[in-house]
């Protein structure tokens, strides 16, 4: 469902409500906002798409679309996709007729022109109610959740008084009655939900935050920054409570830095910023490679380079996430791929972080960040918690903390542990700490930051594998695409295809064994992510054999990727197949 | 009988306003900053197409863009380090510099000691909102101690950043104050800024109506501020200027705090001075590679 | 009041420069109804918007009423007085409009507006020395009152309304 309005028609919080009701109700259920550039009062729309089983990605052509405006709703473009089959519902006081909707190349075969604004009005007195009305016309037509959104509207106009809860109730009851007054032609209610019970609704960036406040993490240091902000803003208000302290740093080179500073004195820490604060926080994460100690920093992406699509998606700071380091530099990568899962990886970071002492990147995206979604109360007994390595009693009466050890992990120390003291430095060093300018021991520490982390890429923990193992046709995707592709493989299958999926939650250093085992019997695939050019396809090539036929499906970031491209995609991979070999590269869009 | 007594501009203020309809809030109190930037660049009276108008990043930011002037809106926190490079460039060019106070006193606050320090010819207005506009309103550099925000939610811990005790400790030679609760006090104290030969620094208490605080307000200006001159505060006093910034955050001082009434020489006059002195002796071009013929 | 002007000697204002003054307060009202109405149709408030250009198209007949009486009385005789010079005389001040105002609201920033100009024009027919500037002056003043009656008699015809839209969940953050 998709629907679009100017800010203040509500829409969004129409959306909301719905969204909210569903989750109330036991639906799975996920939202997505996209706005204008105004700061206030711009064109806003959502999508929300509903379903009983798991939503994976929010779904491409519309089912039901809402147009309050159409200007509003043409502005959204690609972003709110009509078929013939969607459902086309719009306020008519924009005076278009149904059969002359502004919509080129399609015609929706179910159109209403409802006189919304009119509703609303005759409803409450004012144009406000019309999101009320909206939601009315949902639950009219397509049978969901009427009791639940009024029972939302109870929450919400709860502090607001009486008589502006009777209003939205009655402009609700209004578009109810309309949608019941004129039935679709070819009925279309919702199942109702499998399961019971209601679920979290909530969105990627507060389920960071509050992961890692649950692994221990009592530092947070941070610079505002779009999409990021909400993991700071949870923190402000939570991580106080659990003895931790946030700081709002001057930038983001002075938020990393006290995160470093936190981490040093022995303290889990984070910080969090999008493209251009990791850049600025560059020199800094290779110190804290050299200094062996344990961060954990979020990249939210967004559209880029510099400035770029700040409020949109994209995937294209994997380079810069693997590759900007001075110095021979290898730093673990996690990227979650849901809100929910953002959970586990998030966890999982700090993990690898206390365990290897070294920074981790999370590179999350602003789809998974922003967007709202159903997610199953957690069982925070599943998860297991990694503390550093402390020194015995034994380490410290001849401390070094960079002592040669057989997994390259050296019991680390932090101020206030008496014989624990040591020098913290960028400049290359000795195993006690001092300052060295020898190649050879360069070398050793070099060899010892790697080793440490090599176990990291046998962790098939960190991998979703599903499908055939034997499949001949395999798609790979990462971040908020690979649920883009999850239902790409489902679809592809329920066809017919053998079809194999990898979604790593690693993302680098690539697990090499891992992807080879995998690869080896593929003949056609992809490799799809939202970037220009293509970054994990291209780091895969560096250090996989990548079968001849798997190929990039890289799209720019805020141009949407449809299961369907995908599915297409991968059959004319299929075909190619059999066909001469130059043919293969159609499926190739970089 | 003539009843003006100003010199004529060649240029209005109209000749410095692009076609761009600015996307700030409606009520914004940037709107009055940047009407008063068209009335003294009329004043002024160079061509749009001599200015360089520099910003970071941040609903103020945006301010180049709504001015016909050449326009640079960087990344945030730079704005400074990129017209200094530009002025030192091109001295004839008229360089203006404007953001936030986040991107001035946050993100580039180390940035603004070295523009003082270099003293080049460019004028540094900051529109201080004391909020983050552009992110949606957290904490700024100048927000008031305890300030309740979406980062703040029990109220800040820090004290705030006085812009005007900083730049005038730095050693500017130019410091001032306006708001556009005083349109005509704005525009003459940006005036007198671009004038100035030499590092000029303008707080412009501009409020955040969608964020800010509500008696932090222009019609809350209005009512509060007072004007240096009227207090009867001479500019060319340093200390006195110190003294009467420490009022920052509780009084709104408009007009000039100190100008220097023997301004130092410009960075860009002392490099053309080393470039005068210097080139007298130099080989030309062609003998470049002299120098390393062994004799 | 001086805060209004800059550079304008007003006890001692000539009649043609007192014509030019009087154009140029218009000219500037009508110009920020212009952005206003603008603004507000960034931020898809209709209502406002065609307020704001109903009150322009006023000011707009009222300015080249002037106008055409100042080139009766002068000619082409060049103009001395500047827009620069003046301040939100008519203007309504920039911090009178929110993307999310209502008609009433926005009726009373014009009302503001033109008490201001009324006050304006008031002062300046007390500073001046000449009797021909007094009484345009004088004119203006009452022509300022009229239209305050204007924008009341709107006020009054105004349906009661609601409160202030509420769009707090629909900012955006770069
Ligand atoms: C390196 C970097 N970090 C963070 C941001 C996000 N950001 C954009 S503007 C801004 C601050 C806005 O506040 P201010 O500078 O005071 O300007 P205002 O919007 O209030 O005018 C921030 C944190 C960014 N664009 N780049
Ligand atoms: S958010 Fe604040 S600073 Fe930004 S445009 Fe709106 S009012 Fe101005």
């Amino acid at each position: 469902m998709g629907m679009a309005g100017s800010g203040g028609d509500g829409i969004v919080s129409a959306g909301e409500s719905l969204i909210s009701a569903a989750a109330y109700e036991g639906y799975h259920a996920m939202m997505t906002k996209s706005f204008g550039s105004q700061v206030r009062g711009g064109e806003s729309s959502c999508r929300v798409r509903l379903s009983t089983a798991r939503v994976q990605n929010p779904g491409g052509t519309l089912d039901v679309a809402i147009a309050l405006n159409w200007e509003d709703f043409l502005k959204f473009g690609a972003e709110l996709p009509v078929s013939g089959d969607t459902v086309v519902i719009y306020d008519s006081k924009t005076g278009v007729e149904p059969g002359q909707i502004p919509l080129v190349g399609v015609t929706p075969k179910e159109v209403f022109a409802v006189p919304i604004g009119e509703m609303a009005r005759r409803a409450a007195g004012t144009d406000k109610a019309k999101n009320s009305v909206v939601l009315g016309l949902i639950a009219g037509w397509f049978g969901i959740a009427p009791g639940s959104i009024v029972r939302g509207l109870n929450k919400k106009f709860a502090k607001k008084g009486p008589e502006l809860l009777a209003a939205n109730e009655r402009a609700f009851h209004l578009g109810e009655e309309f949608a019941k007054e004129h039935p679709l032609a070819t009925p279309r209610a919702m199942a109702p939900p499998t399961s019971s019970g209601s679920k979290m609704l909530t969105d990627g960036n507060d389920m960071c935050a509050a992961a890692a406040i649950l692994a221990g993490c009592e530092f947070f240091g941070g610079y505002p920054i779009t999409p990021s902000t909400e993991i700071m803003q949870f923190f402000t208000r939570e991580v106080w409570k659990y003895g931790g302290a946030v700081v709002q740093a001057e930038d983001e080179i002075a938020s990393i830095g006290a995160a470093l500073g936190a981490s040093f004195a022995g303290k889990k820490a984070m910080t969090a910023t999008s493209g251009p604060g990791m850049a600025l926080k560059t020199e800094i994460l290779g110190l804290a490679t050299i200094a062996e100690l344990p961060l954990v920093i979020v990249n939210v992406q967004r559209g880029g380079p510099s400035t770029g699509l700040p409020t949109k998606p994209e995937q294209s700071d994997l380079f810069q996430a693997a590759f900007s380091a001075s110095g021979d530099v290898l730093r673990p990568i996690l990227a979650p791929t849901s809100v929910a899962d953002t959970v586990d990886v998030t966890v999982e970071a700090f993990n690898i972080a206390e365990h290897y002492q070294t920074p981790v990147i999370l590179l999350s995206d602003q789809e998974i960040a922003q967007r709202k979604e159903t997610v199953d109360p957690i069982d925070t007994s599943r998860f297991t918690f990694i503390e550093r390595k402390r020194p015995t009693a034994v380490d410290l009466q001849s401390y070094a903390r960079f002592r040669m050890t057989e997994d390259g992990i050296s019991p680390i120390s932090h101020p206030g542990m008496k014989g624990g003291n040591y020098q913290g430095a960028g400049i290359e060093h000795n195993e006690q700490g001092n300052p060295t300018a020898s190649g050879k021991v360069h070398a050793a520490m070099n060899a010892k930051r790697f080793r440490k982390l090599a176990p990291l890429q046998r962790r098939r923990d960190l991998f979703r594998i599903d499908g055939d193992p034997d499949a001949p046709f395999a798609l790979v995707s990462w971040g908020s695409i690979a649920g883009v592709c999850r239902e790409a493989y489902l679809r592809a299958t329920a066809e017919g295809l053998a079809v194999k999926l990898l979604v790593p939650w690693l993302v680098y250093p690539v697990a090499e064994e891992i992807y080879r085992e995998f690869f080896g019997s593929v003949r056609a695939g992809l490799v799809v992510e939202a970037s220009h050019q293509g970054q994990l396809y291209r780091i895969l090539r560096m250090y996989v054999d990548v079968p001849r036929g798997v190929t990039s499906f890289a799209r720019d970031g805020a141009n949407p990727i449809q299961p369907g491209d995908v599915v297409e995609r991968l059959r004319a991979a299929a075909l190619a197949l059999q066909s001469p070999p130059s043919a293969q590269q159609i499926a190739c869009e970089e | 009988m003539t009843t003006t007594n100003a010199p004529l501009p060649t240029y209005q203020a109209k000749d410095y306003k692009s076609e761009l309809k600015p996307i700030w809030c409606p009520g914004c109190g940037d709107f009055g900053v940047v009407q008063a930037i068209y009335r003294a660049l009329a004043a002024i009276g160079r061509p749009p197409h001599e200015i360089a108008f520099v910003s970071g990043i941040g609903c103020s930011s945006r301010i180049p863009g709504y001015t016909t002037a050449y326009g640079f809106n960087s990344v945030h926190g730079r704005a400074l380090p990129i017209a200094q490079g530009i002025k030192v460039a091109s001295p004839e060019l008229l360089v203006l510099v404007a953001g936030g106070d986040g991107d001035g006193f946050s993100i580039g606050g180390g940035h603004v000691a070295h523009a003082v320090r270099r003293n080049t010819d460019i004028t540094y207005i900051v529109m201080d909102n004391q909020i983050y506009g552009l992110t949606k309103g957290q904490l700024s550099p100048t927000s008031p101690k305890g300030l309740h925000t979406v980062t703040s939610e029990y109220g800040s811990l820090e004290e705030a950043v006085n812009p005007l005790l900083y730049v005038l400790a730095y050693g500017a030679n130019f410091v001032a104050q306006g708001t556009p609760a005083d349109m005509a006090g704005l525009a003459e104290v940006i005036e007198a800024a671009i004038r100035f030969p030499g590092f000029s620094f303008v707080n412009v208490q501009s409020p955040c109506v969608t964020f800010g605080e509500d008696d932090q307000q222009v019609k809350n200006h209005r009512a509060t501020m007072q004007s240096l001159a009227k207090l009867g505060h001479d500019p060319t006093d340093r200390l006195a200027a110190m003294g009467l910034a420490q009022k920052y955050g509780k009084e709104l001082h408009t007009g000039v705090f100190y100008k220097n009434p023997d301004p130092p020489p410009t960075m860009n006059a002392l490099i053309k001075e080393r470039q005068q002195v210097l080139s007298e002796k130099a080989p030309p071009r062609s003998r470049i590679f002299d120098r390393f013929l062994q004799t | 009041m001086t805060d209004k002007t800059r550079s304008i000697d007003l006890a001692n204002i000539s009649l043609r420069d007192a014509l030019d003054l009087a154009v140029l307060v218009e000219e500037e009202a009508k110009d920020r109804y212009e952005e206003f109405a603008d603004q507000m149709e960034l931020h898809h408030n209709p209502e406002a918007a065609r307020f704001f250009r109903f009150m322009l198209a006023i000011e707009a007949k009222h300015e080249s009423r002037l106008a055409e009486r100042r080139r009766g009385l002068f000619g082409d005789e060049p103009r001395s007085v500047k827009r620069e010079m003046i301040f939100d005389i008519e203007a309504p001040e920039y911090d009178e409009v929110r993307a999310n105002m209502t008609v009433r609201q926005a009726l009373g920033a014009s009302l503001q507006a033109e008490t201001k100009a009324f006050e304006f024009f008031e002062a300046a027919a007390g500073m001046v020395q000449m009797k021909d500037v007094q009484d345009i002056f004088t004119e203006l003043r009452e022509e300022e009152r009229e239209h305050q009656a204007l924008v009341r008699q709107e006020i009054a015809r105004l349906p009661p309304e609601g409160p202030a839209r509420d769009d707090d969940d629909e900012i955006v953050a770069l």
